[in-house]
């Protein structure tokens, strides 16, 4: 019955409300618009823009010591998750059977594992982090908790079914699966998708005043 | 019911590998899995002697003892089956049984070994008896065919034995005593040990002696 | 008459003649078999000896050595594997007598003692007070590097333990709770859980040590520490930053943790070749390390948590009340004092004091 639900009804509920969400939210974002920039600009803002996008990708050197956690464990994380999610052999079967008709050369079962690990060791070390240092504790929100934890869930579940032979933990997988892909634009997730867009904002705005970004 | 049990006659066993074989192409057991295996003790030594291992279907089993969940079972004829869709393939029945018989049918880092595979006596799992699930799970079920294990059957000494313990045993008190094996350990006389069968073994002299 | 009497004494004369012969004879015969009777057994191995098709049954000897408890004798095999040679296996036995019958029932009895008598002392002792309440002031403890390597050992060794702890008593309570498929679905998760999350365990411990040892050797005092039970029945409570029994928590963690990993990443990793006897050895030493490990994390919890005022905060926040310094780490105190560190009361919490336990942190790199 809940696999029904889960394999069926549940799933197209997410693909509908992850997509559309998304597509709402960015259109939401490019609605709201920018106030016209009269003066007259000093640098090319789509120039600004990729310059920031690809800058952003390493810490400013006077704070680089400080946030070397972050940095470490960021990458660690989210370079983690991304294989994961992309070249665990179970993924790459399902976006064949379920979603692309094509699939690619998916890891060893060891390498997505030690992958895995890795990735949440960043994990684990990134929200420790938030809820630790009082700072990043204070401008934690509980949506960032909520995220934080929900990646957990499903990064666990995962690993839970990596026997790949029961049908109910493969299942729980893919119901925390649903629920982050349904909490996913309206939460500090949208950031995987967002980072884009506002670290070009950010820099075709400082581009065009003649700030060094 | 009978109490089933595999015997081999070590002074039979020529390690021709053929009960291996047939186990293999009965059972459709994946690479690397081996339910059945030859042993041979001091090859090429005075005294060479070969034995044909798989599952013994122990009374008490190890396996049955140790498994974290339970998956093992023994049913009324004495075999020792486990239940592939209960097993979590942690290879803790590898660990106690002594005759290495639980196979996995991968070995991997972080503990991947996949469900645990070993010798049903050709009869199968927990599933319907016959089934295709069963087949592809555990194997040919030849018990409720009627048939006894094939790597038996398929013998040519016949020096592996399946089938009632204690028919086997009788069969095996007959080829000892017609092999003139003294109790006194002065050893076997094969010259003088009668080859024909006694007037009590009528039949095919084969499949008794 | 007389051919009559002649008769009689040739009969006479015949039998005495015979007599004589027969004993004569039988004199002989007892002197040839006294001489060869002997001879007798040496014939008998002469005559076995030279019997060409009588050979002595190897089967006897052989199957002693198959059997045999010490080393089992390899054979050949056509089947590659770990192993394989092996006709029977004793070791499996000893195993199995070790997990079913010494590891699950006395663990359980360890560790359920140490609970109790936890417990037990809870009852009796109570919660101890900070001596002479808070005093307001905040002195760092455990800066932002420290806990956070101690959270993340916590929470890969809780995820372990608890994993760990349904797979070796799960068949006992968990079947009759979830059935035999329910608690198969259970085991197979913890299990997969178990061998990935292992392997981080070492990178923790690892941290864990790099981070502590500084603080955790032996210093005089500790021995009488440890001899007045830390201020419970004596007055003596002279620490430095860590106390005694701080310290042999750091030191089982330490001896008991890398066990655990080293013994873990062994059953993990079965493609080296390992063989069953290596893979059970480890087990005992994997199974009684993390039931030593789990009962002492107890007391650890215990002290940490309801049996001590003012202690919990300082893993939380990093930071304690100066009056519980004074109190439990008198010495490290005084240090502290004298360099210091200790912060004033903030005016209201907030933003500002945040950035204030930057400033104050003593340990750069936070």
């Amino acid at each position: 019955m809940f696999e029904i639900l889960v394999d069926g009804i549940l799933w197209d509920i997410a693909l509908v409300v992850f997509f559309g969400g998304i597509a709402w939210r960015i259109v939401a974002v490019f609605r709201h618009g920018m106030p016209r920039d009269l003066a007259e600009p000093r640098g090319s803002g789509i120039g600004g823009a990729i310059m920031t996008n690809i800058r952003r990708f390493y810490p400013r050197h006077e704070i680089a010591p400080k946030i070397r956690l972050h940095v470490i464990a960021g990458y660690m994380f989210h370079v983690g998750l991304f294989i994961l999610l992309f070249f665990a052999a179970p993924h790459v079967i399902f976006i064949e059977e379920h979603i692309t008709g094509f699939g690619w050369t998916p890891m060893p079962y060891w390498a997505f594992v030690v992958v895995s690990q890795i990735a949440f060791a960043g994990l684990i070390l990134l929200w420790l982090h938030r809820v630790l240092h009082p700072v990043t504790r204070l401008i934690s929100r509980t949506d960032d908790h909520i995220a934080s934890i929900l990646v957990f869930v499903v990064m666990l579940t995962g690993c839970m079914a990596l026997l790949e032979s029961f049908t109910g933990l493969r299942v729980l997988h893919r119901f925390t699966v649903e629920l982050l892909m349904i909490y996913f634009p309206f939460s500090a997730l949208m950031h995987a998708i967002m980072f884009v867009p506002s670290r070009g904002f950010t820099g075709a705005l400082f581009n065009r005043r003649g700030v060094k970004v | 019911m009978a109490r089933m049990k595999f015997f081999c006659d070590a002074e039979r066993c020529i390690e021709c590998n053929g009960c291996v074989t047939a186990c293999k192409n009965e059972n459709d057991v994946p690479w690397g899995v081996n339910r059945r295996r030859v042993v041979t003790i001091k090859d090429g030594e005075p005294g060479e002697r070969s034995l044909s291992v798989a599952c013994m279907h122990c009374s008490d089993a190890p396996c049955e003892a140790v498994c974290p969940v339970d998956c093992f079972y023994t049913t009324d004829d004495g075999l020792v089956l486990h239940d592939k869709d209960i097993c979590i393939g942690c290879g803790y029945c590898f660990y106690a049984c002594p005759f290495g018989a639980p196979q996995f049918p991968t070995t991997n880092a972080f503990g991947s070994r996949g469900k645990m595979d070993k010798c049903t006596f050709c009869a199968g799992g927990p599933l319907e008896d016959l089934s295709a699930e069963e087949k592809t799970k555990y194997g040919s079920n030849r018990l409720a065919e009627g048939k006894l294990p094939l790597c038996a059957e398929m013998c040519a000494t016949k020096a592996l034995l399946a089938g009632d313990a204690d028919v086997l045993a009788d069969i095996y008190r007959k080829r000892v005593i017609n092999r003139g094996a003294s109790v006194m350990d002065w050893g076997v006389n094969y010259q003088k040990a009668s080859l024909r069968a006694g007037r009590s073994q009528k039949g095919k002299a084969s499949s008794n002696n | 008459m007389r051919q009559g009497d002649a008769i009689v004494v040739d009969a006479m004369t015949t039998s005495r003649q015979r007599r004589r012969r027969y004993m004569t004879w039988s004199l002989v015969l007892l002197l040839a078999l006294t001489l060869v009777l002997p001879l007798i057994p040496y014939a008998v191995e002469y005559a076995q000896v030279n019997d060409s098709s009588l050979v002595p049954n190897p089967g006897a000897d052989l199957w002693r050595d198959v059997r045999q408890r010490d080393n089992p004798v390899m054979g050949q095999t056509q089947v590659r594997g770990v192993d394989t040679g092996v006709l029977i296996y004793k070791s499996g036995e000893d195993w199995r007598i070790f997990r079913m019958q010494w590891l699950a029932p006395y663990g359980a009895i360890f560790m359920g003692t140490v609970l109790g008598l936890t417990i037990l002392f809870y009852l009796v002792r109570g919660r101890v007070p900070i001596p002479g309440g808070r005093s307001g002031k905040k002195i760092l403890r455990f800066n932002l590097n420290q806990r956070m390597v101690h959270w993340f050992t916590v929470g890969i060794f809780l995820l372990l333990a608890l994993t760990g702890f349904i797979l070796l008593y799960g068949r006992f309570v968990l079947i009759p709770l979830l059935g035999p498929e329910g608690f198969s679905i259970t085991a197979s998760a913890c299990k997969e859980a178990h061998n990935l999350f292992g392997p981080l365990f070492l990178f923790a411990m690892l941290l864990l040590i790099i981070t502590f040892v500084k603080d955790n050797f032996y210093e005089r005092g500790d021995l009488s520490w440890m001899i007045t039970g830390g201020g419970l029945l004596g007055e003596d409570t002279d620490a430095g930053r860590f106390n005694a029994a701080q310290k042999a928590w750091f030191w089982i963690a330490t001896v008991f943790g890398l066990a655990l990993c080293i013994t873990g990443l062994i059953l993990d990793f079965a493609v080296i070749g390992q063989s069953r006897e290596i893979m059970a050895i480890s087990h005992v030493i994997h199974g009684t390390s993390a039931v030593v490990m789990t009962g002492v994390l107890f007391g650890h919890i215990y002290w940490a948590t309801a049996g001590m005022e003012g202690g919990m905060e300082s893993m939380t926040t990093g930071y304690v009340d100066a009056n519980w310094a004074e109190a439990h780490h008198n010495r490290w105190y005084e240090e502290v004092k004298n360099e210091g560190e200790i912060e004033k009361p903030s005016e209201k919490p907030g933003p500002g004091s945040a950035s204030a336990i930057g400033v104050a942190s003593p340990h750069p790199g936070d």
